[in-house]
């Protein structure tokens, strides 16, 4: 099913992917549990031969949500929430909820308490990353996890189940990291929305099957040519709706290097050989960057896409702040000045779930990078 | 025309003032005197601060008293023109603006050398800290993080050790910064007077529970700030002490804040207070017979320290389970008891823009407390500092309605 998808397909299955989910489950037999962004091992989920599904929104109206949270919550925590409430409530066996913010924490009772009779699990991952008790705390956490998945599944996993998961993981995050090196030289022979589409997939479907396109994808890609393009960088969280993407791919713009949880963020994820899968997936962790908006801070993230913008003779860089997500608001002010003082150009769109016009955001797009090539 | 007479401070108030000028004057004098001046979150393991001799200053403060002094709407403008949404907390827009701008109603505070953010209240705080340790040019920021108190007894066991293990890293952070050994003896007697004092505190909370009550939650609001900002101290225990003589007294003398006949609706009060609303919420409440006398919020400073156990073991205990930090459930049971030994028959729920970490419980809390007590609940929105989010001409219809509705329900309390 997810083995051998055309380009459409993929663009298609970005989108919704969970008709092909709720099929692979009938198929296989197997449990589907839920997660949110942005720390969950999936490796150990995957493990329990269960699949890790990262749930990113629905573009779909909200119809319950509302009445559960606030007006100003989090975009896409209100979009989470609402797709699980109103769209694919029987798909899920149950979640295992990450809390790395106070909307990510807060929601994960509402959650529980409004969808019934599933399993859940709370990952508390650290919100401090650079002492050696956040080391210990994830560790604690992972041995959690397994305890947890152990008593809901009724199977203890060993040492080999986890490597065969390690393993799959991380060959997936190398192909996808090798078709990303092949399109930032050749963007006129893959597309920004086809690769990011990749990209998010691998976060929601079974990775043996989805390897296999990948790997055709990889096999059947053209050397093409950078000519007429505009090199970018593309900084934030995530980058939804998907239709964003066409509109880089319609102005021309080449999306060479990120930060995004769908993209390198997810790609530096990769579980370093060695001894101790557990200390290894915890050693993970801390290797990913600025992976949540609360422990990173403003310094680190700007010379991180400092870098990124030189190395690859970027041309700007473009900011996708997802609508109410406090985290992006207090830095959003410091970065751009950062960014301003260093001469960087910066354009910032601000992106809503449920966003269905983008004529306005191609207009500014548009006149961004007129003024950009205009320079 | 002859002037309004001032009415006469209580024993109480004029030592809440001593304490608070005494506190200022030294923290003022800190850079002078070489010590540490650390800004922290109002929730945070302070104990360990103070007995360091380290000076603690609360930013959440200051911003209250620009708020309650109607300066919100004002100050948080001028941050949404350095590029701050306006649906950030409130404190931090005013607390930003009083740093660009150096506008206050008060004294203002002193600058800090470095930062202390506990998540148990919030993470907002943290990156409000964030901002501010950027602007002191990276100053030290520690964030004692303290992952959601689930219901499970072996996850809480593990937290707690998470949290020691943290405590201790704070400990020689601050070792370091004021290059003096950490002590453990001093912790000791400093959580010895936070446990003193927040008994009393809960002491005079709980004196609501008498019929008529002789206080609102507008005098637990008044009396919370020492305790929050001068708890590990002496006199914070004296102050504690003194409020609850006087408030036992009204106890003795059957003085309420309303009058016993009068006393129709005793009131629970979900979130933080509507700053700049403070005594109209009181009068107008007081006019159809209402009186606030709770709420989860004051009871966070309710600590109950135990000296048998590990100092750390039990700061982290009692700061890890705040009732912002733990699960929904224990919420909805936290504010059950108050509902019991309160003898409740009515409840606001607000919705605060500013404050999503308690906020985003508000219409699940609200319904299974509904079910739960058969009282029915108003539920509105507004914001705790920025005026510009507050209706008033709705408010005011709401409450109207609210009580009437509590009226028909006979859920009125009947004149003794």
């Amino acid at each position: 099913m997810w083995e051998k998808m055309s380009y459409e397909e993929i663009l298609e299955c970005a989108v919704d992917p969970y008709p092909s989910i709720r099929e692979w489950k009938k198929r296989t037999g197997k449990r589907v549990l839920g997660t949110t962004f942005a720390d969950v091992p999936e490796e150990v989920i995957w493990a329990f031969d269960i699949l890790p599904t990262t749930i990113m929104g629905t573009t779909k109206p909200l119809k319950k949500a509302q009445a559960l949270l606030p007006d100003n919550a989090c975009s896409l925590a209100r979009s989470n929430l609402e797709l699980v409430l109103s769209y694919e409530t029987d798909l899920f066996d149950g979640f295992v909820l990450p809390q790395v913010c106070d909307t990510t924490q807060h929601l994960s009772d509402i959650w529980r308490l409004n969808v019934k009779g599933k399993y859940f699990e709370s990952y508390l991952a650290p919100r401090q990353t650079d002492r050696e008790s956040a080391k210990y705390w994830v560790r604690k956490e992972i041995e959690r996890l397994i305890d947890s998945l152990s008593a809901f599944t009724g199977k203890r996993i060993d040492e080999s189940d986890l490597k065969r998961s390690v393993d799959l993981h991380n060959e997936n995050k190398r192909l996808l990291k090798e078709i990303y090196d092949f399109k930032r030289n050749n963007p006129s022979s893959l597309s920004n929305r086809v690769f990011f589409s990749l990209v998010k997939l691998s976060q929601q479907v079974a990775k043996d099957e989805l390897n296999e396109t990948i790997r055709r994808v990889k096999e059947s890609l053209k050397d093409g040519t950078k000519d007429g393009y505009i090199d970018v960088i593309l900084a934030g969280i995530t980058c939804e709706p998907m239709e964003i993407y066409d509109l880089f791919d319609e102005i021309k713009l080449n999306v060479v290097a990120d930060n995004l949880l769908i993209g390198s963020r997810y790609l530096a994820g990769e579980v370093d050989p060695g001894e101790d899968l557990l200390d290894r997936l915890a050693a993970r962790h801390f290797k990913r960057g600025f992976f949540s908006p609360i422990h990173g801070n403003v310094f680190g993230e700007f010379e991180e896409l400092r870098r990124l913008y030189r190395e690859n003779g970027a041309k700007a860089i473009i900011y996708i702040h997802i609508e109410f997500c406090e985290s992006q608001e207090y830095d959003l002010p410091d970065l751009k000045k950062m960014m301003k003082r260093e001469g960087i150009p910066m354009h910032v769109v601000e992106t809503e779930y449920q966003t269905t016009s983008l004529s306005h955001l191609r207009t500014r797009l548009q006149a961004f990078f007129e003024s950009i090539k205009g320079t | 025309m002859s002037e309004k007479p001032k009415k006469e401070l209580t024993k109480s108030q004029i030592l809440s003032k001593k304490i608070t000028d005494e506190y200022l004057d030294e923290a003022f004098r800190a850079k002078e005197e070489g010590r540490i001046v650390c800004y922290t979150t109002a929730i945070s393991p302070v104990e360990i601060l103070v007995a360091h001799d380290i000076i603690p200053i609360y930013p959440e403060n200051h911003s209250v008293a620009n708020l309650a002094a109607k300066k919100g709407a004002q100050m948080c403008s001028y941050v949404e023109g350095m590029g701050y949404s306006s649906h950030l907390c409130a404190y931090a827009r005013c607390d930003l603006a009083y740093r660009a701008t150096g506008f206050t109603v008060t004294r203002g505070i002193p600058e800090p050398d470095m930062f202390l953010a506990c998540n148990a209240q919030c993470f907002t705080l943290t990156k409000w800290f964030q901002v501010l340790s950027r602007r002191g040019g990276g100053l030290p920021l520690f964030v004692f993080d303290t992952p959601q108190y689930i219901r499970d007894g072996k996850a809480r066991e593990e937290i707690i050790k998470y949290c020691v293990l943290q405590l201790k890293e704070l400990i020689a952070l601050i070792e370091t910064v004021t290059k003096r050994k950490f002590d453990y003896d001093r912790l000791r007697e400093v959580i010895k007077y936070s446990r003193e004092a927040s008994l009393l505190y809960r002491k005079f909370l709980d004196m609501a529970a008498h019929i008529p009550s002789p206080i609102s939650i507008f005098d637990a609001l008044i009396g919370m700030a020492i305790t929050v900002y001068r708890r590990g101290t002496p006199q914070c225990v004296e102050y504690y002490r003194t409020l609850c003589e006087e408030t036992q007294e009204k106890v003795d003398k059957g003085i309420g804040v309303l009058p016993k006949e009068k006393e129709k609706f005793r009131l629970y009060w979900e979130n933080l207070p509507i700053w700049f609303k403070f005594s109209d919420h009181a009068k107008l409440l007081g006019s159809y017979g209402g009186v606030i006398l709770t709420s989860l919020y004051v009871h966070a400073w309710s600590f109950e320290f135990d000296l048998d156990k590990d100092p750390l073991y039990t700061l982290s205990e009692n700061y890890v389970s705040r009732f912002s930090n733990v699960t929904l459930e224990d919420r909805v049971d936290m504010a059950l008891d108050l509902f019991k030994r309160y003898s409740l028959n009515g409840m606001l729920m607000f919705m605060n823009r500013s404050c999503k970490a308690v906020s985003f419980a508000v219409p699940t809390l609200k319904e299974i407390l509904t079910k739960k007590t058969g009282i029915p609940a108003l539920v509105f929105e507004s914001d705790m500092g920025d005026q510009r989010f507050y209706s008033e001409a709705q408010i005011r219809t709401r409450i109207e309605a609210y009580f009437e509705t509590l009226e028909r329900l006979g859920l009125a309390r009947k004149a003794a």
